[in-house]
């Protein structure tokens, strides 16, 4: 799942100077899922900028706004769309990209895409995956150093860890911590002996 | 002040520094921080103050990400003042093109000797919306450190001429950390020539991690900071990893008079100790320079011939 979370809106609203007809369009993935996209929010998000003096003409939320198959669709779902002047965009950096590149008018974006993680036992997760496109998560009991440990240190952790906090964010757990944690869990403490090359960024 | 300076690249000939880290001398290093702009002259100072006394002065790379003078020119600048150097390297601020075209760089300059770290992240100084590049880790960087030696780039291109390090790395000195182990032996195995631990307080604590890394064989360099005061040892307790002032050095300092003064005492006291304990020191000052010569003497280290 893209770890999104919402703009604060007067930096929305900032980039309003002339906006027009504005159409806010969610999307129905993750950003429903995280609360910062989905009905709810487009709803409110609408009513913030009337509020705000803005003219909305609509509000929607794509099934996905990352695979919207073609203008057709999008349009299929939300005629408005086309009477539009402005599109607010309420998913993450890729849902956006995709709508700019089928509607030809202005659009802004109301989250940030912060990471790829994941939500699971109740707990929103960051930074699972930095999307290297050579997965070696097996060799860290499936914690991703790349990912996690704001270094990305392959080889073990850092002086700069207390009690097993992140030297970055000490709400955070060091990621070499639950490296060490998981390997043990599944008897594999073996794989700490091993040192790993550079990462090849030209794949 | 001369700021004349003389490049000595004698290929042949290892440092003065490495070949005391080969005898069974006493090694003395020190930080020296460069200057935040352009202007050396304090650092010359500092340096000059205890230069008799001192094996090789240990150059801080943008340390806790204070954004200052280049080490690879402080270094320079220090040797053309005569003295030997360590570069301290950090993959914080450089890719690979960046770390190895410095460290040719350094060589060429006289400056074999360089010190490897990870470097304090962005966040934790002065320009924290730096982009953080730790393209390499250090375990990569010292393997990158082989591979010129061997006369190639990390990607395998033939270098025209190598260079031939003293390869440094650090450490926490806490036994019985697993992970800190681990990372210690994994830049033990990439062949280094020494050791600089994070400044050791408790010198019983500190025989326990020598102990339990006595199969590793390489040289290490105890770090010392000399305490000012009981507040900055509790302040390091509370924020500096893996430093720990135990309670009974608190109490000395908060009874003494003049902390001070108390503070190098104690700082003499454990260097006699850590003699008999390791192959050397490194000595981080923090401001405190005017007083080493002092600490120096309190402490039986002599003058260099």
């Amino acid at each position: 799942m893209i770890i999104s979370s919402s703009k604060p809106f007067e930096e929305i609203l900032e980039n309003l100077d002339d906006p027009g007809k504005i159409f806010v369009l969610g999307c129905g993935v993750c950003a429903t899922k995280l609360h910062v996209g989905g009905e709810p929010e487009v709803e409110a998000m609408c009513r913030k900028l009337r509020n705000a003096g803005k003219e909305v003409i609509g509000g929607g939320v794509a099934k996905a706004a990352c695979s919207i198959k073609s203008k057709e669709s999008l349009l299929e779902n939300d005629p408005a769309i086309e009477k539009a002047d402005t599109i607010i965009v309420m998913s993450c950096g890729s849902g956006l990209s995709v709508v700019s590149s089928l509607v030809d008018v202005p659009m802004h974006p109301a989250t940030n895409t912060d990471s790829l993680g994941g939500y699971s036992e109740g707990h929103v997760r960051k930074d699972l995956c930095a999307m290297c496109g050579s997965c070696i998560a097996d060799f860290f009991g499936g914690v991703c150093p790349t990912a996690r440990c704001p270094k990305g240190l392959m080889n073990g952790p850092c002086g700069g860890a207390m009690e097993g906090k992140c030297e970055v964010d000490p709400d955070r757990d060091c990621a070499w911590e639950l490296i060490y944690l998981r390997l043990k869990e599944i008897g594999r403490l073996d794989l700490l002996e091993k040192i790993f090359e550079p990462k090849e960024y030209d794949g | 002040m001369s700021l004349k300076t003389n490049v000595t690249y004698y290929p042949s000939m290892p440092s003065a520094f490495k070949e005391k880290l080969l005898s069974d001398e006493f090694v003395i290093t020190s930080e020296i921080s460069p200057p935040k702009g352009v202007d050396v002259s304090s650092a010359f100072e500092e340096a000059g103050l205890v230069r008799d006394y001192v094996d090789a002065f240990n150059v801080t790379d943008n340390q806790r990400a204070v954004m200052r003078m280049s080490p690879l020119a402080m270094g320079h600048l220090l040797k053309g003042q005569g003295l030997d150097v360590v570069m301290q390297f950090t993959c914080r601020d450089r890719n690979r093109l960046a770390l190895q075209s410095d460290l040719l760089g350094a060589y060429a300059m006289g400056m074999e000797n360089v010190c490897i770290m990870s470097g304090d992240y962005p966040t934790k100084g002065d320009n924290p919306g730096a982009k953080p590049v730790y393209d390499l880790d250090s375990v990569q960087l010292l393997g990158a450190m082989n591979r010129l030696e061997e006369g190639y780039d990390i990607a395998g291109n033939p270098l025209e001429s190598a260079p031939s390090f003293t390869k440094g790395a650090v450490c926490n000195t806490e036994p019985g950390k697993p992970l800190q182990l681990m990372k210690l032996e994994k830049k033990a195995r990439m062949g280094i020539d020494f050791f600089q631990t994070q400044a050791v307080y408790d010198i019983g604590l500190f025989e326990t991690f020598m102990d339990s890394i006595s199969h590793v064989e390489v040289p290490v360099l105890a770090g010392l900071i000399p305490l000012k005061s009981a507040h900055m040892a509790r302040f390091m307790n509370e924020k500096i990893p893996g430093i720990h002032v135990g309670d009974e050095l608190i109490a000395r300092m908060e009874s003494s008079t003049d902390p001070a003064e108390e503070g190098l005492l104690i700082c003499a006291e454990q260097i006699r100790e850590l003699k008999k304990v390791c192959r050397g020191i490194h000595l981080m000052p923090i401001g405190h320079y005017r007083h080493i010569t002092a600490l120096f003497e309190m402490a039986g280290l002599y003058e260099k011939n």
